[in-house]
């Protein structure tokens, strides 16, 4: 390999990189205020992709636009869904079965809704631009996929400024630390979980859009991610933004550089592997790794 | 045997009795067809619960054990020339290897994050199974055997597969090993305490388990003489294995069983005519069973049942609540969704 393969790989496995945090971060949020393990993030993923071809075809905005619109819708979407069915789950600080198994059940309807809407040939949206490229010396860069790292990046970092810098930000932190406490000093836990809900939602729907540009889909669409996005957070450790960013970081360039010895079609199973080699090596995440380098040190 | 034991084993063996009997009536092959898929499920099913009902292990991934089950089988009998009688134990052996191999990284996940890892391990299986030589790749394996087909051999063959997967239930959960399995449903840490290992218990209830289905997904091999990866890897199979208890009643040793009918009714009645919607439907059960009563059928029928003695009790002019202890029953048919669930 050589020193412009290698330098091609990484810009690549950096542009992965953008994508898989955005579609790991509304999963984080989920998880950190409500507890829940939202199976259904590949369903809405799938929404946001297919909502944003419409989008794309009949009104013709160009297909970050069209990401980027796809955000609010599904953001009330997620909210709809939180008061019509997360709600009446039982509270619970750990991660219980009935939710697992709703998400679930939720996640089977989108994607068999998604199979009565628009059937199972595979979509795919294409633009003039959809080949183009841009070399800077000696690195290609695929311009589609800068534009939608740009998106994705803008997008996380949004979400970031969100919760470190206003009122919303700090109550949702709150709860994610402590949804009791965070009743008692008058939080409204009801209202923040739906926005909270929204937001993630939101983020599956932006992160399906933007994949969609470019990859081709079909209602299965998601599942293949939604591992992913599970061995990014727990790569990442579930509680922070830019842990998911490291986590994501880590799966790109572990996928993009086993290309290189693997075939391409196993390459799910590379996740999978990356997710069992962590599991046992360091269970805590690389979160824990950091915490124990600093107590050496 | 005392009036308990009774209760216990008397419904169970008479549904054996009779279902043994059945063909001898002459019933039409393609009722005969629908029991045998029925009890193939419903193994699967009673399978599943062992590690999702009692342990409270969700996984995803069970349809890994029906593909390794059906293709060990298909491979013994069509290459190994195997009888097949002892290609199906060969095939519950291999996938119970396989939940061990699986089970050692993904039990150090607890609960939910183990649930998606299953997703992770079925998903990856289907893939290396698509891509490998020896499964006949993508294309499917096609299994011949010498002897002509037999219908009424593979009804028993499944019936009494089931029958195993039953009393293995049945055992499970009136022994320490059960009980174990239950603590560990209710407080990992709790458990820990007092002397269960939770890690060696649900590797152990895993394996069962994967025997059980791996037997399953070799008899169904055996009956439908093709199989394909994505058929028997599938996702849709995990899925329906899980249902099955969910609908019926989790954690109980009738529930399965219940669910393993309901799914295989509609499996072949429904499914035949709407092949777009299943799934759609099985969502839709599973969202109305989390939200409205998550005992399933059988929690739905103890509700009933309570209601319909509150209202005699009101009658008789009784204000007494039932206060005979239901324990012995409770494992079988479920207890309901009081607070305690």
């Amino acid at each position: 390999m050589t020193l412009v393969d290698f330098a091609n790989l990484l810009v690549a496995a950096v542009l992965l990189a953008g994508i898989y945090a955005v579609m790991s971060v509304g999963m984080t949020v989920i998880y950190g205020v409500m507890k829940i393990v939202n199976l259904a993030h590949a369903g809405f993923m799938m929404l946001g992709a297919y909502f944003a071809m419409e989008l794309f075809e009949r009104l013709h905005l160009d297909p970050i636009v069209a990401a980027l619109a796809v955000f609010p819708i599904m953001a009330i979407v997620g909210i709809a869904v939180y008061y019509l069915l997360v709600r009446w789950l039982p509270q619970s600080d750990k991660p219980t079965l009935p939710s697992l198994l709703l998400m679930f059940g939720l996640w089977l309807v989108l994607q068999n809704l998604g199979y009565v809407i628009w059937g199972n040939e595979d979509r795919s949206i294409f633009t003039p631009r959809t080949f183009d490229v841009i070399h800077a010396g000696p690195i290609i860069l695929p311009t589609i996929r800068v534009y939608v790292f740009a998106a994705g990046a803008g997008c996380v970092l949004l979400l970031e400024a969100l919760l470190n810098w206003t009122w919303f930000g700090r109550a949702l932190r709150a709860l994610v630390q402590n949804r009791y406490a965070g009743q008692i000093v008058g939080v409204d836990d009801q209202k923040i979980a739906s926005l909270t809900f929204g937001l993630g939602i939101g983020f599956a729907g932006l992160a399906g859009a933007l994949l969609a540009s470019l990859y081709s889909f079909n209602p299965d669409f998601g599942r293949p991610f939604l591992i992913r996005a599970f061995v990014i957070i727990v790569l990442g450790g579930l509680e922070s933004v830019s842990g998911v960013a490291i986590g994501a970081l880590v799966l790109a360039l572990v996928e993009s550089f086993a290309i290189i010895w693997l075939p391409a079609g196993y390459q799910l199973a590379v996740s999978f592997g990356l997710l069992v080699v962590v599991l046992i090596v360091l269970p805590g995440g690389i979160a824990s790794l950091i915490g124990r380098v600093r107590r050496l040190a | 045997m005392t009036g308990a034991r009774l209760r216990i084993f008397l419904p169970p063996i008479a549904l054996l009795g009779v279902l043994l009997l059945l063909p001898a009536f002459g019933i039409q092959p393609n009722a005969v067809r629908l029991l045998f898929v029925t009890f193939v499920w419903m193994t699967a099913s009673i399978a599943w619960n062992l590690l999702g009902g009692f342990a409270g292990q969700v996984s995803f991934g069970f349809a890994v054990f029906y593909g390794v089950g059906a293709y060990a089988a298909a491979i013994l009998i069509d290459g190994g020339r195997l009888n097949p009688y002892l290609a199906l134990v060969a095939a519950g052996m291999t996938a119970a290897i396989a939940s061990v191999l699986i089970g050692l990284p993904t039990f150090r996940l607890r609960g939910p994050y183990f649930a998606i890892a299953t997703i992770g391990v079925s998903e990856t299986v289907r893939v290396v199974a698509t891509n490998l030589e020896f499964t006949g790749g993508a294309s499917g394996y096609r299994i011949t055997e010498p002897r002509p087909f037999n219908q009424a051999e593979h009804y028993y063959t499944a019936l009494i597969v089931a029958a195993l997967a039953f009393a293995v239930s049945l055992f499970i959960s009136r022994h320490k090993f059960g009980l174990g399995l239950i603590a560990i449903n209710q407080d990992e840490d709790a458990a820990a305490d007092t002397g269960v290992n939770p890690f060696v218990y649900k590797l152990k209830a895993h394996a069962v388990a994967a025997f059980l289905t791996g037997v399953a997904g070799g008899v169904f091999a055996r009956y439908a003489a093709f199989i394909h990866p994505n058929g028997v890897f599938g996702f849709p199979i995990s899925v329906q294995i899980l249902l099955m208890p969910v609908i019926g009643g989790l954690g109980t040793v009738w529930g399965p069983v219940i669910g393993g009918v309901v799914i295989g009714v509609i499996e072949e009645e429904i499914v035949a005519y709407f092949p777009q919607v299943h799934l759609l439907i099985y969502g839709l059960l599973l969202i109305v069973i989390v939200l409205f009563e998550p005992g399933g059928i059988l929690g739905a029928i103890r509700r009933l049942q309570r209601w319909v003695r509150r209202i005699r009790d009101r009658q008789a002019g009784k204000r007494t609540a039932d206060a005979r202890s239901k324990k012995p029953d409770e494992v079988l048919w479920g207890a309901g969704s009081g607070p305690g669930r």
